[in-house]
């Protein structure tokens, strides 16, 4: 395993997140994506701490972990609110600030 | 008292009164009060300018004292202050005396005004009594604009006094719009010396080009103050204010400031020889051409008026000769008779109620003392010898022998003749012949009504023979001379009065009067201003307004139409949906990462 094909799982990880925040309408799923991304971050931190060493990158790590767990909390509350509000999950209802 | 604090004085009294007339509304409401207040600031400027007077005789130099006015670069930009030498003194004088007079005047005429009417016409003669002052005192050209613009107001409000009588309101407005746009040429005047030579004393010497325009520029607004042809038309439209303005403001002091600007500017205008010849031929002309409208005015007030006209004339030829002494004389001189003429006019008004000369007739026995006042002012104007007039015009005329291949000395022997004729008419028409329609219950005024005519009475007889004191204290030369010129003024203004008796004594008409009248009513001057206005001044507003709604506007317009339409296309960027926002900032990361691999 080199530093390379990690850095490529990163990326794929990456892309997966994007492609599911752009194509997906369930509110869920989107977090899902969000968090993807987040850990394909933490994928690249880890990797180059493993491979070149010094441990402050794995001290980013586990603060990132932490936040990305606030972050979920906050966007599931966001959820409940707009299924209390629409009955539905779809983030294509809430759009009422355009207005 | 020093000579600087006594013109101060003189200055300033008026100025008080004026002030505390403004602010003060009881006082003013109540009338009486306020003409007492004003006749008493009066009394005060001609006490100090007696005063001024005693100390000059005894000995006393000219007195200048001046205070910068906006510091700029270390410098004073301009000084205002007073000055008094020989010219000022006199002026000042004559100023004083001739308004204690036409105020005590008003006192009687203006009686049966409500009393905040009489109230208000008091303190606009303070008003006037202290811009004239200004001008008299100025020590340089800038605050002596400032006086002649103050007294252009104080005109203004005066002509509009009735102003609830449309006539008098558009005369004032008339007034108004004529002499600011002359007064133009002033403003223009002062800006050319100034950013020539950097400063707006009269004693600056710039180069005969410059003085040139100067000169000339300036000459535009002696024309409309002093209602020189073709700027004239306002002087007899402003007989609609009250009689004792007229012989105060239109006739002794404040259209003579034209001719006083230029006996101060000499120094200008003798640098332009330019500027002087057209001087000689407008007051020339307005001298014959004002003597002839003169002579078929149905109006006591408009014959004066025209006459008035005919007069300034006279100076302006003079000092377009290059003897500001001769236009200064004659502006000393015609002050008094003229004055005394419009208030003994304004005694016959009061007399019988009407301005029409056909309305009164016969008015010698009812009026004795009023027709001895007007005769000696109607002789003196004539110039017959022995009248203060006489003195002055032939001064005036013997200053223009020789000038301009004796064209204007002929053309003002002629107004002396036009000027003693319809003079006698006015004499013969109001005071002899039979009794008019209201002429019958006609009586003197009280002593505040004739006093002033006794009193300007003693100068227009008299004033002729302090020529030769006038001319040292302006440092002029005058000796009385027996040559052609005073004889044959003397015989135009004889046979000027014998022609009025032998046409007019039997009820007859002067030659010419059709066409005469024709042309007044007709008034082609009046008529091609009138038409210089619609077609100049509301051609150039409607064009202004064109660019100012089409060209500016729009652009005003344009730039709100574009933030609109520019807000609603980038609103649409706006969808409100997550997704969207998400895809956005991805395109944003991906261009970012694109832009740093590409570097």
């Amino acid at each position: 395993m080199t530093l390379t094909s990690c850095i490529l799982l990163a990326s794929a990880v990456m892309a997966i997140g994007v492609y599911g925040v752009v194509t997906r309408r369930q509110a869920v799923a989107m977090l899902l994506s969000v968090e993807l991304m987040a850990n394909s971050a933490n994928i690249v931190f880890a990797s180059f701490a493993h491979f070149r060493g010094g441990p402050s990158a794995q001290v980013f790590v586990l603060f990132a972990l932490a936040l990305t767990v606030a972050e979920v909390a906050i966007g599931l509350a966001l959820v409940m609110l707009l299924y209390r509000r629409h009955g539905d999950t779809s983030l294509a209802l809430a759009s009422e600030a355009r207005r | 008292m020093s000579p600087v604090t006594l013109a101060l004085v003189a200055t300033l009294a008026p100025a008080v009164a004026a002030v505390l007339l403004l602010v003060v509304s009881p006082l003013r409401h109540r009338g009486a009060p306020a003409a007492w207040l004003t006749l008493a600031a009066t009394v005060t400027s001609l006490g100090a300018a007696i005063a001024l007077l005693v100390a000059r005789l005894g000995g006393a130099p000219d007195a200048r004292a001046t205070t910068s006015w906006i510091e700029q670069a270390g410098r004073p930009l301009a000084e205002v202050g007073v000055l008094i030498d020989g010219v000022s003194l006199v002026m000042l004088l004559i100023v004083c005396l001739v308004a204690l007079c036409v105020q005590l005047f008003s006192v009687a005429y203006m009686h049966d005004e409500p009393p905040k009417a009489f109230g208000r016409y008091f303190a606009l003669h303070a008003l006037f009594l202290f811009s004239m002052n200004v001008v008299v005192v100025s020590p340089n050209l800038l605050q002596l604009f400032f006086g002649w613009e103050l007294v252009g107001l104080s005109s203004y409000l005066l002509i509009g006094f009735y102003f609830a009588r449309p006539s008098a309101a558009q005369a004032a407005v008339k007034a108004f719009w004529m002499t600011k746009l002359a007064d133009m040429g002033f403003l223009f005047g002062l800006l050319v010396l100034f950013v020539s030579t950097g400063s707006f004393e009269w004693t600056s010497a710039p180069s005969a080009a410059v003085a040139t325009w100067v000169t000339g520029l300036l000459f535009v607004a002696v024309v409309g103050k002093s209602a020189q042809f073709p700027l004239h038309v306002w002087l007899p439209d402003a007989m609609e204010g009250p009689t004792p303005v007229s012989a105060l403001l239109h006739a002794a002091t404040m259209v003579a400031a034209g001719v006083f600007l230029v006996v101060r500017a000499d120094p200008l205008f003798a640098l332009a020889p330019g500027t002087r010849e057209v001087m000689l031929w407008v007051g020339s002309v307005t001298a014959v051409f004002a003597a002839g409208l003169a002579l078929v005015q149905r109006d006591l007030k408009k014959v004066l008026a025209f006459s008035t006209c005919s007069q300034l004339g006279y100076m302006v030829a003079a000092l377009g000769a290059g003897q500001a002494f001769a236009g200064f004389f004659h502006l000393g001189t015609h002050a008094f008779f003229k004055a005394l003429l419009f208030l003994a006019a304004g005694s016959v008004i009061h007399a019988v109620h009407s301005n029409a000369i056909d309305d009164m007739g016969g008015l010698r026995k009812k009026l004795p003392l009023t027709t001895g006042a007007f005769v000696i002012g109607a002789l003196s104007l004539a110039g017959v010898p022995g009248f203060a007039g006489f003195f002055s015009k032939d001064l005036v005329l013997s200053s223009l022998e020789g000038k301009a291949s004796w064209v204007p000395w002929a053309m003002l022997l002629f107004a002396a003749f036009l000027t003693a004729f319809y003079m006698g008419r006015v004499v013969i028409k109001v005071f002899w012949g039979e009794p008019g329609a209201r002429a019958e219950h006609a009586h003197e005024g009280n002593l505040a009504m004739t006093g002033p005519l006794v009193v300007l009475a003693v100068p227009s007889l008299a004033s002729g023979v302090l020529g030769g004191w006038l001319a040292t204290q302006t440092s002029a030369e005058y000796h009385l001379h027996l040559g052609l010129t005073p004889v044959l003024a003397t015989v135009m203004s004889l046979a000027g009065l014998g022609a009025a008796v032998v046409v007019f004594g039997r009820g007859g008409k002067a030659p010419l009067t059709a066409v005469l009248e024709r042309l007044d009513t007709f008034s082609l001057v009046d008529r091609a201003w009138a038409g210089g206005y619609r077609l100049g001044l509301l051609g150039v507003s409607a064009l202004a307004g064109w660019v100012d709604r089409y060209l500016i506007d729009g652009l005003m317009n344009f730039a709100g139409w574009a933030a609109l339409e520019g807000g609603t296309s980038a609103r649409r960027l706006q969808t409100g949906l997550v997704r969207d926002y998400a895809l956005m900032v991805v395109v944003g990361v991906l261009a970012l990462v694109l832009i740093g691999v590409l570097r």
